[in-house]
């Protein structure tokens, strides 16, 4: 059963694991931002947040019944939008910035960062599926921008802890991915994907 | 006419013979036994401050000809309390369960009513045919941030009472203790333990959805507990054991990245190995055990060449140590 590993399955499954090294180290800081900023913007952490415009939810029905490729692109397509995102937090924080949020300015540009990170890593798998990486226009085609019109402060805070929840959810999602596309089986990629054997 | 009457424990009850006049001749019976005039006003039957005991079968019969003019099963109860509610996921990611009590009993029939929202969404909970008070959900969501609100309503003939749980998808997610928890003495090693374990047979995809562990042991003469958390695997190897005393040992079980831990397993006990004084007896059980791994191999017999008895002068000690090398010999054969 244990026939030798292609090097490309070998590469694919040490990325998978960095991956998902990745993603719990992301989840691990977004939680803690999470906490850092729920206290320092003066919120209720239990409060409902109403699914914000721009935030791709992590929810999804029949995750098991996705194919490699389509955890990938969606994976890449959510992390993009919360770079968007953070970056527009990060620059909202600076402008409502006291010495009290310096602390949180820094986790958020942190937070970006790993984000970022996490992206680049997911177009770097979906090169190994020899996909064909979505250009990041694509995602500006809805009618609301990222740059989204003036919100009060209020309606910042409260959208800034939308976008942190679905990260910190985003992020588990991501490690079950990465952990399902790491999984030795072809059911794992599409078949166009399997292109390992050469 | 036969018929259930449910009253609360306390209460005044006051039972009317049928259709029969206030001031008519009748004779109750709770139970098959006559109940005394006291109790009675004209016809009616009046109990007052009811109690438990007081459930049963009253009957009320025409005074002269014996006719049964009435008949009432009474039950004494109470309303229903605010019930107790638990909902957890022990095989994510495939659904949660709720289950349900009471915390005192009603003495009469309850059923329960329960709905699950998720968001807008009303979502089906298949009561389970055992145990009763069960009821379990499939997820058609994963990794929802939207939180699920269930309410369960409890009615019987006396009242009706509810409770509402709310939490989301992560936060119920707990495995079921580990199961087939086994632990060995190390052969040779006084200060070990070999611990293993699998996983709860009710966790779905262990592959996709990893556990991690944490494993308790202490001798069963102190009361401190040593604890090792485990990020993979399900076997570990205690080198700190107190030699020869007897540990107990537990492991527990979690998500690797959501929920909460599970209950602790089954206690298993086990000793370190110690080296026993019969080993020590012959030279060649020493030679037989440290070269053998199993003891299939049994000494023969050849001590008896070196038993006092045996000795004759100096050509002795060459036999002994003749079949020391024979028994040296034979030992490297079984390694």
């Amino acid at each position: 059963m244990a026939a030798a590993e292609s090097p490309s399955a070998a590469l694919r499954r040490d990325l998978c694991s960095r991956g998902i090294r990745l993603a719990g180290k992301m989840r691990a800081d977004v939680v803690d931002l999470l906490d850092a900023y729920v206290e320092q913007q003066g919120l209720d952490a239990s409060a409902s947040v109403a699914a914000v415009e721009g935030v791709p939810l992590a929810a999804v029905e029949r995750w098991d019944e996705q194919t490699g490729t389509q955890r990938l692109l969606e994976n890449l397509a959510a992390y993009r939008a919360f770079r968007a995102l953070l970056a527009q937090m990060l620059e909202e924080q600076r402008e409502q910035l006291g010495e009290a949020d310096a602390g949180l300015g820094r986790a958020l540009a942190a937070v970006l960062l790993q984000v970022s990170a996490f992206a680049y890593h997911l177009e770097e798998l979906l090169r190994l599926e020899s996909r064909e990486i979505p250009g990041e226009e694509e995602e500006e085609e809805e009618d609301g921008p990222p740059p989204l019109p003036r919100l009060s402060l209020f309606e910042q805070k409260l959208r800034g802890l939308g976008v942190l929840r679905e990260l910190a959810q985003w992020a588990v999602r991501s490690v079950r991915d990465l952990r399902q596309l790491a999984k030795p089986s072809p059911a794992a990629s599409t078949a166009p994907g399997l292109a390992e054997s050469p | 006419d036969s018929h259930v009457q449910y009253e609360r424990v306390g209460a005044d009850v006051t039972m009317k013979c049928g259709s029969m006049d206030w001031d008519a001749a009748v004779t109750w019976t709770a139970n098959g036994t006559d109940i005394d005039e006291s109790h009675l006003n004209g016809s009616y039957l009046i109990l007052k401050s009811v109690d438990l005991s007081q459930s049963g079968q009253y009957s009320c019969y025409e005074g002269s000809s014996w006719h049964l003019k009435y008949q009432t099963y009474l039950r004494v109860g109470t309303p229903p309390k605010e019930p107790v509610l638990m909902c957890r996921s022990n095989n994510y990611p495939k659904g949660f369960y709720c289950s349900w009590h009471l915390p005192t009993p009603t003495y009469i029939p309850n059923s329960f009513n329960i709905s699950v929202i998720h968001g807008t969404k009303d979502m089906v909970c298949e009561k389970d045919a055992i145990p009763k008070n069960r009821c379990h959900i499939r997820y058609l969501q994963l990794f929802s941030t939207v939180k699920y609100k269930v309410t369960l309503t409890v009615t019987n003939p006396l009242g009706k009472n509810f409770t509402t749980l709310t939490f989301d998808e992560f936060a119920i997610v707990k495995p079921d203790p580990p199961e087939s928890v086994v632990a060995k003495p190390v052969p040779n090693n006084p200060r070990r333990l070999e611990v293993s374990w699998q996983n709860p047979s009710s966790w779905p995809d262990p592959e996709s959805f990893p556990l991690k562990f944490f494993l308790r042991y202490r001798p069963l003469i102190l009361d401190q507990w040593q604890h090792v958390e485990l990020s993979d695997g399900t076997s570990h190897t205690i080198t700190d054991a107190y030699a020869g005393k007897e540990y107990i040992i537990q492991v527990a079980a979690k998500d690797n990245d959501i929920g909460t831990w599970s209950d602790w397993s089954v206690a298993v006990h086990a000793t370190p190995w110690t080296e026993e004084p019969k080993h020590l007896t012959t030279e060649a059980q020493v030679a037989e055990t440290t070269s053998a791994s199993t003891s299939s191999f049994m000494a023969p017999p050849t001590t008896k060449i070196c038993d006092k008895g045996a000795m004759v002068g100096s050509g002795a000690m060459a036999v002994c140590w003749t079949a020391g090398l024979v028994m040296a010999a034979y030992s490297v054969l079984f390694i």
